[in-house]
């Protein structure tokens, strides 16, 4: 997969068919993936497919001027769908270079279940079901449905529908709603005034670094209202009544267009776990409107159209 | 005077000890976040950790928000009411030798550049007990900046893993004190001493992530209109706050007044340089593009702050690295700065 990748960039970039391919090359740290973005063909050699490449890369397609090539992986082609969806890319600026994806393996469960830490690991391999942790020469397995991001776990869609190259054979989503949803299904079953706290006591910690924000490929407003003065919508100061509201709001703001990539939650440094506010909102969009982001270039976007009845409605 | 030491099992007494006469801080998971907290009187749960904590010890002295004065307008114009005086007398405990130093930089702008009451009167009459690593991460690179997994200079009293006790070095006239009114303490014998010696050397083999600095303040001056070399460098960054508001030598902050009616609050909280509204004027904002962001984070802690205070504002302590969600990697930038000849093309 990997080879037939830097070759396709490569003579996508000879060929001057984009000016950029986006894709992953490998980190400065044990299992990391690091984003790639060039428009220099020798630099093709260096991209690689793994269970690490965790980044969102449509997040990036809003800043770069040019045509793109991109690696997509299931949720990354939701996303990027999305945007042409909101019409702010335009499909014919990107080929989309799809990677079946089999789901990647989150380092914090990871960790949990080792009982070490990352750094302490020698070497973590998949092998169809089994993932491998080998720590000081011993190996441990774990099922797959253990180590795979929550989001991996409720994906809908990990090979690209929509793309341009296909690199390899397409898997079958193995969705593990179940699995993927016991944290969100625990705070629905407590009264609102636990979850209350526990969103208070979330919050708290939260510094106001806007990570989940910038890594998140639908916060694309060019000017957030989390730094509008007049009116302030939010404090700039991190107090967990401000910061909750920053993120309820953003949550608000990207229904309709949030894929539940997960980038949101994995980014947060002070561990938040923002997937459950994302994921709780893409489910009530979908049972209220019957809509899933990022599936279908052609549909209209949700928030921002309306039809003539809904107007009726909303006027009469 | 010979060293003492202290025996692993007995840390939670000591630091019950020292809780009478200090507000303890130690490393805690507790927040759901790994950072420097007022200890419960039990958790000792971190001295098997080796990762530092994510946020750094700054946060006790710069914290991420704090009230500075609350105002009231009257007839006469505003009445200020200053906050509480700060009573507290802090003792942190577990500080990692970069974040020591850390501090020790942080110092150079709060106090000799200009004096900030709120910093200093926390800083000035707080101990900090450093504790070394014995297994540095792979992001860690101290060894390059100037201190090393066990180096005591920062700190006042400095705690070395010789196995099932810590060694106590005594650093400075406060952490002496402190010590001769700490009972339960043990002397420590040669055999000890040459423990800790060993000790230390081990951890310092263990870092294994060089940086050579070694002209790095030039190569950045010559470098500095080098557009193509920071847009290249500042390609996959997204321009969040991660690694300047929990690096431990960043101190950038935002002032806010918050009004309702006739009263208000005048809020400090951290700031980042990597944030577009953080240069925004009126008319103009001279670092919109990214990369002049980028560029004057890396400038500031490797240019900027030799020529002022001459040393690096970094520690080496490997946050950034290991943090950011790109894997942005300080290390690689610096290393990739290019040569004065070269960028002169
Ligand atoms: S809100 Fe979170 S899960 Fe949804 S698209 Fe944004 S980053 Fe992804
Ligand atoms: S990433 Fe986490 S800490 Fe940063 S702004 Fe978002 S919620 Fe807050
Ligand atoms: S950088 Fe050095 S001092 Fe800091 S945590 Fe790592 S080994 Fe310890
Ligand atoms: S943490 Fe990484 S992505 Fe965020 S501003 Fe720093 S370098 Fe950029
Ligand atoms: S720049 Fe990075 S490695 Fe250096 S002190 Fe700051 S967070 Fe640590």
């Amino acid at each position: 997969m990997e080879q037939k990748l830097r070759q396709e960039a490569k003579a996508l970039l000879e060929q001057n068919k984009v000016d950029w391919i986006i894709g992953f090359e490998p980190g400065s740290l044990k299992f990391t993936a690091t984003p790639l973005i060039t428009r220099d063909k020798n630099d093709t050699e260096r991209l690689i497919i793994n269970p690490f490449i965790v980044n969102n890369l449509a997040d990036f397609l809003t800043g770069i001027k040019g045509r793109v090539g991109i690696v997509a992986k299931g949720c990354d082609s939701r996303s990027i769908i999305s945007l042409i969806q909101d019409n702010k890319i335009v499909r014919e600026d990107v080929v989309i270079l799809a990677v079946p994806c089999p789901g990647l393996i989150d380092l914090v469960k990871i960790e949990r279940l080792a009982g070490k830490d990352r750094d302490e690991l020698d070497d973590i391999s998949r092998d169809g079901d089994k993932v491998t942790v080998t720590v000081d020469g011993q190996k441990k397995e774990f099922a797959i449905n253990q180590t795979l991001f929550d989001h991996c776990l409720a994906c809908e869609l990990p090979t690209p529908q929509e793309y341009d190259i296909l690199l390899g054979e397409p898997g079958p989503p193995a969705p593990e709603l179940e699995v993927s949803g016991q944290n969100i299904a625990k705070l629905k079953e407590a009264l609102p005034a636990e979850r209350w706290e526990f969103w208070q006591n979330e919050f708290s910690r939260c510094i106001r670094c806007y990570a989940c924000r910038n890594a998140c490929p639908a916060c694309f407003c060019q000017r957030c209202f989390v730094e509008e003065t007049e009116p302030q919508w939010v404090m700039p100061v991190p107090r967990w009544q401000d910061n909750l509201i920053f993120q309820i709001i953003r949550n608000i703001h990207v229904a309709g267009r949030c894929t539940d990539c997960g980038e949101c939650e994995r980014v947060c440094p002070v561990n938040i776990p923002l997937r459950s506010l994302a994921r709780e909102m893409y489910g009530i969009v979908d049972e209220l409107f019957s809509f899933k982001s990022g599936m279908d270039k052609e549909a209209l976007p949700l928030m921002a159209h309306y039809e003539q009845e809904e107007a009726e409605d909303l006027f009469k | 005077m010979a060293d003492k030491k202290v025996g692993k099992k007995d840390i939670a007494g000591l630091l019950e000890q020292w809780s009478q006469q200090f507000a303890v801080f130690a490393p805690s998971k507790e927040s759901g976040v790994a950072a420097m907290a007022e200890w419960d009187g039990k958790d000792i749960s971190f001295l098997d950790w080796y990762r530092n904590t994510v946020v750094p010890p700054k946060a006790i002295f710069l914290p991420p928000m704090e009230e500075l004065f609350r105002f009231q307008k009257g007839k006469e114009g505003y009445n200020i009411e200053p906050p509480p005086k700060d009573k507290h007398k802090r003792l942190i405990f577990g500080v990692r030798p970069c974040d020591a130093r850390a501090m020790a930089i942080l110092d150079m702008t709060f106090e000799q550049a200009l004096e900030d009451p709120y910093y200093l009167s926390r800083r000035k009459s707080a101990i900090l007990v450093g504790l070394g690593c014995t297994n540095p991460c792979e992001s860690c690179f101290c060894t390059s900046m100037g201190t090393s997994p066990t180096d005591q200079t920062n700190v006042d009293l400095m705690l070395i893993d010789i196995g099932d006790d810590f060694l106590i070095e005594e650093v400075t006239a406060k952490g002496k004190e402190l010590i001769a009114k700490t009972s339960g303490l043990k002397g420590a014998t040669k055999e000890d001493e040459a423990k800790a010696k060993q000790a230390k050397e081990t951890a310092y083999n263990k870092v294994t992530r060089k940086l050579d600095t070694e002209g790095i303040k030039d190569r950045l001056l010559a470098s500095f209109d080098d557009e193509e070399f920071w847009e290249k460098t500042a390609a996959k960054c997204i321009s969040c706050g991660i690694c300047t508001l929990l690096c431990p030598t960043c101190y950038c902050f935002d002032i806010n007044d918050e009004m309702v009616k006739q009263e208000g609050t005048r809020f400090r909280s951290w700031d980042s340089c990597g944030f577009p509204n953080y240069t925004k004027m009126p008319m103009e904002n001279p670092r919109q593009e990214k990369w002049r962001r980028v560029r004057q984070k890396v400038c500031h802690k490797y240019e900027f702050y030799p020529m002022t205070f001459n040393v690096i504002a970094c520690t080496g302590c490997g946050r950034c690295i290991r943090l950011c969600p790109v894997n942005w990697d300080i290390t690689q930038v610096i290393e990739s700065v290019p040569a004065r000849t070269e960028a002169k093309k």
